[in-house]
């Protein structure tokens, strides 16, 4: 009977609900629902002065948004601006742009401090947002907000926004004859040397690149090998395999380029001749010997 | 006077890496590069040996000659690679769907690292079921499978003034496209019961930035996913793993990453990256809000900075459009600054609110051009030119420039990024 009762159910459930999942808890709400909304829906009870704001501000906010707001470095300018949104560059901050200051407790509380998010009291929030709001010149050096005066505090530029008008700026598919004047741009963005473009290597003239590169390698390889390697491998002293002799170095390539770096390092002792460690050269780093082995196997296999 | 086996040696120790030291190779590969041996008539060096065997990359990597193709950032942007963004390689990608680990970025607090067992949706406020999701409660119900683009409405938005990026990763590279899997959010609304007040749903990420944006309920209603696996496998981390929303055709930034929380509610609630930030200033110091449609764009790709053209003769011309609002219906292209158009040809999948790629036949006669595409959406919608957007929109609104653009390309075969309205 039980059963049968279970099983009526969950058909009855199964065209709308598939009875996943827990109910949430008050409790769990109550802890992760931290929106507020212009008309202070989600606000909790609390407060926070300008003055007490204002020592959060130099401690936790001014290093990234400056001491008045203006924003140190790249970071976001949040006060002053007002009446430059239709200048060539405005500024938009709080003050200026923004239209409501429930979206400055709910950002503060949920964002801020950039590092540490989440780790302001509700009072701190409320005293961090009156100290912006009076960098904002928004309210005065007195002021307390709370909870309940939040909402009533209207911004400069709450009527400045408007829902989305697109599709505007309408084009047509001409197909031919379709401009009368050409408005080419007088620079290309190449002009500007903005772009960051260090991996565009076919920006540069191939040649040209290679060039650099090899020149830069080169300079350490072909010091060393002025240094460590001449005196035996220009003249082939000791059995040593002659600078440019393609036969011998292919054979000694045959073996691997990690036995030649081992044996240009550690030295070798073969049929043929001795090679001493380094060239003789024990002041020669590691790097510099396997770049002149490189340099010297490059050469001897060149046509 | 360089010789043609100089050039390819260089090439071959430059991205080989020997160059550095690399000890990678074999004396025997340089010997056999340096002499053409891995050419025809002759048999190359791979074939007489064998390779590594199975297993040696349980998740694996793309080839070690495919460096180039890597996401790329504009250090100067941002005050901080934690809130930043980087670029899709578009100019080395093929086909419409972009590769997982080549999505584009955008972050507002870095990538948090979520335990998956740990983490909860949370679907509260007007209804009559408040309910917490498990990740293993989220795979439970039936679930979608569906290719769509995410594009930041920023994409594009450093160019209002003039061209400013030398590249087209740069220009256009705040888009990716995934085909993405999880569970229709209207499935999770009737769920927890919809109150009849209800008119919107907030969503909320579990990053430091605590990530929000208000979205109408008709909107949750029509197409969103609550998506848990991308391209086949889990959502990666920087893309929101364990729990995304994907909204699509919408600005990026509403498609929530690292979805913890969905709130019915009767108005929006006008968070920061909806008043502040995601608002388009107007010449007339007036905004636009709610700017939620990412409108018909396309470029072309195959063609751009990065991919200069190295001969005469044919070329396939090809691209990438997309419409927010739907299945792109047709692409023209013009190779003289907009005066004439061509229509081109849409290739492989043509899908709603999904990168479509687009190609036209083209011999190069080594003469200058100035390469265009302008994509047309089944609502009718034609991509506009940037004086149109201009006329407008002034240029002081950042987001949602979809204009045609323009390259410019060089008798020397370099191809430049202008503007040609």
């Amino acid at each position: 009977m039980l059963l049968c009762t279970v099983f009526l159910i969950s058909v009855v459930h199964s065209e709308t609900r598939f009875n996943i999942g827990h109910s949430a808890t008050t409790e769990q709400i109550a802890g992760w629902d931290i929106d507020i909304r212009p008309d202070g829906f989600g606000l909790p009870e609390g407060s926070g002065s300008v003055e007490s704001g204002e020592m959060l501000y130099e401690e936790k906010c001014a290093s990234c948004h400056g001491v008045f707001g203006e924003g140190e470095d790249r970071w976001p300018v949040i006060a002053g601006g007002i009446g430059t949104l239709m200048e060539e560059k405005p500024e938009k901050t709080v003050g200026s742009y923004w239209p409501y200051v429930s979206t400055l407790w709910d950002y503060i509380h949920r964002a801020m401090p950039f590092l540490e998010p989440q780790s302001l009291t509700d009072n701190e929030v409320y005293a961090l947002t009156a100290y912006v709001l009076y960098l904002n010149d928004q309210v005065d050096e007195d002021f307390v907000l709370t909870k309940y005066n939040l909402p009533t505090i209207t911004l400069p530029n709450e009527k400045g926004f408007f829902i989305d008008p697109r599709p505007e700026a309408l084009n047509s598919r001409c197909m031919t004859n379709c401009l009368t004047t050409k408005q080419m741009s007088s620079w290309s963005a190449a002009d500007l040397g903005v772009t960051p473009l260090e991996h565009l290597s076919n920006l540069v003239p191939a040649t040209a690149q290679d060039d650099l590169e090899l020149r830069e390698t080169n300079t350490l390889a072909i010091e060393t090998y002025k240094k460590a390697c001449v005196i035996c491998h220009d003249t082939g002293v000791a059995g040593a395999p002659i600078f440019g002799d393609k036969e011998d170095w292919r054979q000694r390539a045959e073996k691997g380029l990690e036995v030649l770096y081992q044996n240009a390092l550690n030295g070798y002792l073969g049929e043929k001749g001795y090679m001493p460690a380094k060239g003789g050269n024990s002041g020669l780093t590691d790097e510099s010997v396997k770049a002149a082995v490189d340099h010297m196997l490059r050469g001897g296999l060149a046509d | 006077m360089e010789s043609a086996g100089d050039s390819s040696r260089r090439k071959f120790f430059k991205s080989a890496g020997v160059a550095a030291g690399s000890a990678l190779l074999t004396a025997n590969q340089i010997w056999a590069a340096e002499h053409g041996e891995n050419l025809p008539p002759n048999i190359p060096s791979w074939m007489r040996q064998v390779g590594t065997g199975v297993g040696a990359a349980p998740y694996g990597f793309p080839s070690e000659y495919e460096k180039d193709a890597v996401r790329r950032t504009v250090p100067w942007l941002t005050a901080t690679p934690i809130s930043s963004v980087s670029f899709s390689p578009l100019q080395s990608l093929q086909g419409i769907i972009t590769p997982s680990s080549l999505h584009f970025e955008r972050h507002h607090s870095g990538i948090p690292n979520i335990d998956p067992a740990e983490h909860r949706l949370m679907i509260h406020g007007l209804c009559s079921n408040p309910l917490v999701l498990t990740m293993d409660d989220l795979v439970r119900f039936p679930s979608v499978s569906e290719i769509r683009f995410i594009e930041c409405p920023a994409n594009g938005g450093m160019e209002w003034r003039g061209p400013q990026m030398e590249a087209l990763q740069f220009t256009h590279g705040m888009i990716s496209c995934s085909e993405w899997t999880g569970v229709r959010l209207s499935t999770l609304l009737a769920e927890v019961g919809v109150d009849l007040k209800a008119k919107w749903v907030l969503a909320e990420g579990a990053d430091g930035a605590a990530m929000a944006r208000s979205i109408p309920l008709d909107k949750a209603l029509d197409d969103v996913i609550v998506a848990y696996a991308q391209n086949g496998e889990r959502i990666r981390p920087e893309q929101g793993y364990p729990l995304r929303l994907v909204n699509p055709g919408w600005e990026g930034n509403t498609s929530i990453k690292w979805l913890r929380r969905l709130e019915l509610g009767e108005k929006p609630w006008h968070l920061r990256e909806e008043t502040s930030k995601y608002t388009d200033l107007m010449p007339d110091g007036r905004a636009r809000q709610f700017t939620w449609v990412q409108e018909t764009n396309s470029v072309v790709t195959s063609v751009c900075p990065e991919n200069s053209l190295k001969s005469r003769g044919y070329h396939e011309l090809e691209g990438v459009a997309w419409s927010g609002r739907g299945k792109i219906k047709r692409v023209d292209v013009s190779f003289d600054g907009g005066f004439s158009w061509k229509e081109a040809k849409l290739k492989g999948l043509v899908l709603d609110k999904a990168l479509t790629r687009f190609s036209v036949d083209w011999s190069w006669d080594g003469s200058p051009a100035l390469i265009q595409s302008r994509a047309i959406d089944d609502t009718g919608y034609v991509q506009p030119t940037l004086s149109q957007l201009r006329e407008v929109r002034g240029v002081n609104s950042i987001y949602h420039k979809n204009s045609i653009h323009t390259w410019q390309v060089l008798a020397t075969g370099e191809v430049k990024n202008v503007q040609n309205t």
